[in-house]
């Protein structure tokens, strides 16, 4: 890339002069299918996949086991008889949206690697529309977690409240979560060619991302500057607008509405970004 | 559309202090077979990089298939293929998935009946199905010059098309990709650093040497112009420019690592005054080089190809481990 290139504002080369554009659909569904195929194809990554939120579940839910109801209800700030299991569930599905990017930017940085990025970008298929097929592919994989999860949760005995209405509210919640992260991931990574950058990355938010923001345990225990991250976190927007759902049948739709402003904040940013940023090799 | 497939004016690419492409002008005719031969670090990749629309020139401009690669980069990759050095598909799908990918990427409709025909005759019909990481090299290599001509494109590029094969498969390739510039009328531009390669297969050639174009014509043209033999010699020893000057029909000395390249008028005048006149066991190696693509190197460069630029078995050496690393 040029340094004139770089600085540009706005990218030059896609859809930059009409005489140009050529169509970007079939490439998108070509690029998609195949994060599809090799997502399905790989049994580990199935396995791992699935297994996670239930290792969740099972370890982390459990370790209130021996706690009275009464005094979990209390710090849960939950409707009595809630249970720690039915509180976590939507959190933890959160969270989990938090790590699906990193594999979407890992078989990026591969694709850079081995030079198939080369190969797609030597056809007419625009760098933004590599992006988009790599976001929306592994928030397609990390939403294979979301009926696992819930099964796994009516085998330990856990049951939830909401209409159908909400519950597809609070799936697409969680969609919007998830391809918000990815595209943040892809975006944040689009000029890496280093295997280790997911990883670092991915330590780097998890963390601050996933304990302040009520998806674990409630914000109202949290100091007040972690409460402030919380008020911002769309994780905990995710986590909050499930749990109202899940545990006392309640929807605030406006969670919904944060999450659709930060996934089209990220996918729109993140596809700027790519467009003009995204390696070759 | 101009008649040419490739034309280039004053393309030129600078990465900082670096220029790796040096004010090229090309014209390359249709339906023929164009290598750039030269050694590595020429700037060979990077003038395929600018031709593909990948990577942005510096100055001069350059139009492929018709099309101006910095105003329509779209529209240049719509009409060309291409070949990579080191094989590049995508190992856990098979090889019929790998053409549907393409044929995705390239827009196509009702491509399953040419992609039939390219299967037959790269001969993988019966292995379609199977993933490519299980293709052996030479069927990796059919699969993606099948790839490259899916679109039915007007130019592939081929970047060093047979580096690191072993000679049976170098063999083979070298008649398909002559087979497929004939059969499918395509225009082939190929870089390479073999002599032989290039020798074999082009009917142009342009040698290359940091940036820039030192001689082009077909391999028969830019033969005659060479009328000396080179003497290409290593000793034990340090031998001085004066004693070698100084032997019948040597007409310039240059020295390189070890040894010396002598341009003479003839090998076989200069070779026993060339023994008689150092003292024995001095000379270890001594290589003729009669008219060839390499001595014109030699002659414009004073260097053999495969001396200059980097080490060539890095290459070997980076092709095993993408290998490595995929298994």
């Amino acid at each position: 890339m040029t340094a004139e290139h770089r600085l540009a504002w706005w990218p030059r080369r896609e859809g930059g002069l009409a005489s140009d554009y050529v169509g970007q659909g079939s490439q998108f569904y070509g690029l998609y299918a195949r994060e599809l195929i090799k997502t399905f194809r790989n049994p580990w990554v199935l396995v791992i996949t699935l297994v996670q939120p239930f290792m969740w579940l099972a370890f982390f839910g459990s370790s209130f086991a021996t706690v009275s109801t009464s005094a979990l209800d209390s710090l849960l700030h939950a409707p009595p008889g809630t249970g720690y299991l039915q509180f976590l569930l939507p959190g933890v599905l959160s969270t989990s949206m938090l790590s699906i990017g990193m594999f979407g930017s890992m078989s990026t940085i591969q694709d850079k690697r081995f030079g198939f990025m080369k190969r797609v970008l030597l056809t007419p298929t625009g760098r933004s529309t590599v992006y988009l097929s790599k976001a929306l592919g592994s928030a397609t994989r990390g939403m294979v977690q979301i009926p696992v999860m819930i099964c796994a949760a009516y085998v330990f005995g856990v049951r939830f409240e909401g209409t159908p209405l909400m519950w597809a509210g609070w799936l697409l919640g969680l969609i919007l979560l998830g391809f918000g992260f990815s595209a943040f991931f892809l975006a944040v990574t689009a000029s890496s060619t280093d295997w280790q950058t997911p990883g670092v990355l991915s330590n780097f938010i998890t963390m601050p991302l996933m304990f302040a923001s009520g998806a674990l345990f409630p914000a109202q225990n949290y100091p007040t500057w972690m409460q402030a991250i919380a008020r911002v976190n769309p994780v905990g927007f995710s986590a909050l607008l499930g749990r109202g759902i899940l545990v006392s049948g309640t929807a605030n739709w406006a969670y919904l509405g944060y999450l659709g402003i930060f996934a089209a904040i990220m996918v729109g940013v993140g596809t700027l970004v790519a467009s003009r940023y995204l390696k070759v090799e | 559309m101009s008649e040419s497939a490739i034309v280039a004016h004053g393309l030129t690419k600078r990465y900082g202090e670096l220029t790796a492409v040096d004010h090229v002008e090309m014209d390359v005719a249709r339906g023929g077979v164009f290598g750039l031969l030269g050694p590595n670090g020429a700037g060979k990749t990077t003038i395929i990089k600018l031709l593909t629309g990948l990577s942005d020139p510096t100055a001069g401009e350059a139009t492929v298939a018709g099309f101006d690669v910095r105003r329509q980069p779209m529209h240049v990759k719509q009409n060309i293929g291409w070949v990579a050095a080191e094989v590049i598909l995508d190992d856990d799908l098979s090889g019929w998935e790998n053409l549907w990918l393409q044929a995705k990427l390239q827009r196509l409709s009702g491509w399953k009946e040419r992609a039939e025909q390219l299967l037959a005759y790269f001969e993988l019909t019966d292995r379609r199905t199977d993933r490519v990481g299980a293709y052996s090299t030479g069927m990796r290599k059919k699969m993606e010059i099948a790839l490259a001509l899916l679109h039915q494109p007007k130019v592939i590029f081929m970047d060093e098309p047979t580096i690191g094969l072993d000679p049976n498969v170098r063999r083979m390739l070298w008649k398909l990709i002559r087979g497929v510039n004939q059969e499918f009328g395509v225009t082939v531009l190929l870089t390479s650093h073999y002599i032989e390669e290039a020798d074999a297969l082009c009917d142009h050639v342009a040698i290359i040497d940091h940036g820039k174009f030192v001689a082009t014509g077909t391999p028969a043209e830019l033969k005659s112009r060479i009328r000396n033999d080179f003497l290409d010699i290593e000793t034990s020893a340090p031998v001085s420019e004066s004693q070698l000057r100084a032997l019948p029909g040597v007409l310039e000395a240059r020295s390189q690592g070890k040894g010396w390249i002598l341009k003479v008028g003839s090998a076989e005048e200069t070779l026993p005054a060339l023994f008689a006149a150092l003292p024995e066991h001095t000379i270890q190696r001594v290589n003729i080089e009669k008219p060839s693509l390499e001595s014109v190197f030699i002659d414009i460069t004073g260097k053999r190809i495969d001396q200059a630029g980097g080490d060539v078995q890095d290459f070997r050496k980076f092709y095993l481990n993408v290998r490595r690393a995929r298994q």
